[in-house]
Parts: C-alpha cells; structure tokens; sequence
C-alpha cells in the first residue's frame, strides 16, 4: 500500500500562502490607476491652460446648422474628431464613453462626434454610424474648410487624408484624443487613446460640478 | 505574390476589428504537427514491432480528438477572440485546454508511450513530482491564478511570443491537473475513487470561485486588452467580462461534475452496488 507523503508542516504552507497572495494579483486589477495628473486631480491628461470651449458652425446628421458654442455652451460636453470606417480608435473611444456614461449616477453629457472624412461619412452615414453606440450622440459634418476650421478652434491638428482618395478604404490621419469641456464652457482635460471606463467615470461627475460659480 | 490574408506566428493582441476572414498562423500548425507527428510515429511503430499494443484505435482517438481540441482553442477563430477582443473567448480557451484536451490527451497516451517519452527528457522523477495531488492542485491553480491575473493577460497576450507561452502554460497545467486521475503511468493516479475524487473536487473547483468572482462582479473591465479592442458582436466590455467570470465558475461543471459522476459509479460498481456491474450478482426479489 502507498504511504502518503509526508511533508513538514511548514513547507506545507507555503505554498498555499503563495497561492493566495497569487489570487492577490487578481485584485490588484480592480484598484486602478491613482495617478492624477493636474490640480483638479482628474484621471485624463490636464491641460496646462484651460481652454475656451470652441465656436464653429457645423451640419448636423439632420442637415440642419450645428452652432457648436451656443448648442452646447453650459453643459458638460465631449468631442471627438474621428471618421466611420476608421478601423480602430474611433470605435473604441465612442464604445467607451456610451459604456461609462450608461453607468448608474453619471451626470448628463452631450456627446459630439465631428466626422473628417466627408467624402465618405454623410449625414445618414454618421448617424446609422453613432446609433450603435447611442441615439444620442450628435454627428457633425461640414465642408473640407468648415471642418480644419473646427478642427482648429478646438486646438486639433486638423486631419489629413492619408493615401489615395480616389482609392476605397483609405486612412484618415486625425485627433486621437477626446476633448471634454466643462459646463464653465471651459476645456481642462483631453483623453487618449487608452483611457479606460474608469478614469470617464472618475472624472466626467467632477468636470459636470465645474460651473463656474465655484469659484465665485 | 501577394497574399489576401494576414499571416502571424501565434495568435496575439491586433487592433483591427474582428472580421470572418481567416487568419493563418503557421506556428500554431507547426504546434499541432508536433503534438500529433511523433505520436502517430510512434504508434506506427510499435504495431510494426509487434510489441503489445493493446486499445490502440481508442488511444489514437483519443489523443488525436485532444489535439483536434487544443487546435481549436488556439488557432483563429478563437484563438484570435481570446488574444484580442473577448475575455469570455480568453476563458473558454482556458477551460478547452485544461478541462477537455488535457485529459483527452492523457487517455491517449499509452503506458508504454509515457515511459519511454519521459525516458527521453529524463523528466521521469519531475513528472513523478508533479503527479502528487498537492504539488498538481497548487501548480494548476497558481498558473489559472497567474495568467488570469490583469496585469499578466495583458503583457502575454500583447505579444506573439507571450500568447504562445500563455498557450502552453494552460495546456501543460490542465495535464498536470488530471495527472493523479488518469495518468498513462499507474504509479502516478490515485488508487481510491474517493482519494480521486476528493483531489478533483478541491484541486480544480474551489480556487476558481475567486478569479471567476473578480470578473463578474468587477465594477469595471480588468483587462485592459479586451476593454480597449474593437468590440465584437455588439458585446460591451463589461459584459463580456462578466460571462467570462460565469464561463469561469459554470463552465468546469460538465466536466468536474461528469467526471465525479463516473468514478462514483466506477466505485460503487466495484463495490458490488447492484445494479451498476454486468456481473454483479441481483438480490433475489423476496416471494
């Protein structure tokens, strides 16, 4: 008959001290990034100087004129500059933000997508775009002007066509990052690329309470 | 020439969207030739030595159907869901490998086969080791831990080099797991059904309640690679998460509990329980 082995007690629990801190790792995962990166302590990248929201006009997915500053001005807006068959960023940032604004207790945004490519991304084509991610996301065109004009108030590169455009799925060359501007219509933090559900949801209540009064 | 399709070594992170249009991945081929080559030139062999050989289509079966499996799990499509868009897909993978091809492979391998293989790689004392009910529970739960962990997904997964040894890592932990249950080597397996089961209950149930708790009651996406990739078919990371957590907690269950099943009823058959064995004896009915 086997004996069973014999172990001294103390290698015996070794491993299993190993072991549970080894589940440890998995918890890790759960507690985030802490680094702040500017006097409001926000979880995206703090701009150095606040900046003013921007004032261009637009055409939304309804053909109508978007005037972005008196549209939005007061209230807690995010833009993006992106294109719809932009093969990756554009998807992931805007799946981000529906899925953190969905959360439970996340204030009010109005989220603006302003589309670079109007060659190919129409009216109907940007929204039937933005209603996988929600309905209520606003889709802006404009014009090749219109748009670097956009584009540069808002303190973006503004983007560039990068092959043939004659050719069908080109690449556009544009703004990877999310500007958010605060309901004191002012813009104190952009998100790149990489910014996970939990810095949106950290940080988008804090930038809601910036009104302006705060201060006063 | 120019080929239509992308071709990579191992399945690893991409940042594309997930599309139908298949991938090739040479190494893992080459992967699953090795696995099945020698052992079908083995197999050849011995039946031309006329050694023993007994049950020889069944193993072949059987060992084949668990590479077949180990395929599966990690060429495209999957292999690619769960290197770069869907944790769920990540857990599947996971379960493929350690609870189905593993002891597939296991119940495929001849004695003879196992003794002369761990001859070869001089591992005998190491497999010997690794075959005793602690030393296998602990290394089977400290790899799920390890490559469950957040921050070792994401580093392995983001490269081709790092997805393949996750790959193996899960492979060669689910053969360590069911090495006291059905091991080719009958020095290496338990003797009593209860002993057997006991192992597998503990070894292979308890530990992955607490990852597969982390998953689907996180708050937020833990792994960066899957909230960050294109999402497929309409999944949002969150609750791709979560399935991957029930994937975790439910998905073992067929096996565990399949296998516990049976060696109950192997054990109560040698036990004489009537009515289990095609010899048992029936109490005659009283008049």
């Amino acid at each position: 008959m086997r004996r069973a082995p014999t172990l001294n007690p103390t290698v015996r629990t070794r491993p299993l001290v190993l072991s549970l801190a080894l589940v440890a790792l998995i918890g890790a995962g759960c507690s985030g990034d802490d680094e702040e990166s500017g006097p409001l302590g926000l979880a995206g990248v703090e701009l150095s100087a606040p900046t003013e929201r921007p004032d261009f006009v637009l055409t939304d997915t309804s053909g109508r004129d978007f005037d972005f500053l008196e549209e939005t001005g007061g209230e807690l807006t995010l833009v993006y500059f992106g294109y719809t068959e932009c093969p990756d960023i554009c998807p992931v940032h805007l799946a981000q933000l529906s899925e953190a604004l969905d959360r439970p207790g996340m204030p009010d945004a109005t989220v603006v997508f302003v589309s670079v490519d109007p060659g190919r991304d129409d009216p109907d084509t940007i929204r039937e775009w933005l209603d996988n991610f929600d309905d209520d996301f606003v889709g802006l065109t404009g014009s090749v002007d219109q748009l670097i004009v956009a584009q540069e108030a808002a303190g973006v590169v503004p983007a560039d066509i990068e092959g043939d455009p004659e050719e069908a799925g080109y690449l556009v060359g544009h703004a990877g990052q999310l500007l958010a501007y605060a309901p004191d219509d002012r813009g104190y933090v952009i998100y790149p690329f990489g910014t996970r559900q939990s810095e949106l949801v950290e940080d988008l209540p804090v930038l809601a309470e910036l009104t302006g009064e705060e201060a006063a | 020439m120019l080929l239509a399709v992308d071709i990579s070594f191992w399945c690893s992170t991409i940042a594309e969207p997930f599309t139908w249009t298949p991938r090739l991945y040479p190494g893992i081929w080459a992967a699953m030739l090795a696995l099945a080559v020698p052992y079908l030139v083995a197999q050849h062999r011995r039946s031309r030595s006329g050694a023993p050989n007994g049950d020889r289509r069944r193993r072949t079966f059987r060992y084949l159907s668990g590479v077949l499996v180990v395929w599966l799990a990690t060429d495209w499509p999957i292999g690619l869901l769960g290197a770069s868009y869907l944790a769920s897909a990540h857990m599947l993978q996971y379960l493929l490998y350690g609870l189905v091809a593993a002891p597939l492979m296991l119940l495929g391998v001849p004695e003879w086969m196992a003794r002369q293989l761990l001859s070869k790689l001089r591992a005998y004392r190491a497999v010997l080791w690794l075959a005793r009910p602690l030393t296998a529970g602990i290394v089977y739960n400290v790899v799920l831990v390890l490559t469950h962990a957040p921050a070792t997904t994401d580093v392995l997964r983001a490269n081709q080099a790092g997805s393949a040894v996750m790959d193996v890592a899960w492979l060669l932990s689910g053969l360590i797991l069911w090495l006291p249950i059905c091991s080719p080597l009958p020095e290496h397996t338990r003797k009593s059904y209860g002993a057997k089961m006991a192992y597998l209950f503990i070894a292979a149930t308890i530990v992955p309640v607490f990852p597969a708790s982390f998953l689907t009651f996180s708050e937020f996406p833990l792994y960066e690679i899957y909230e960050l990739a294109p999402r497929v078919f309409g999944l949002e990371a969150g609750t791709d998460q979560a399935m991957a957590g029930l994937i975790m907690k439910v998905g073992s269950i067929p096996v565990i509990w399949g296998t516990l099943l049976v060696m109950m009823m192997r054990w109560a058959r040698d036990e004489g329980v009537p009515g289990l064995g095609a010899d048992d004896e029936r109490a005659p009915h009283p008049a």
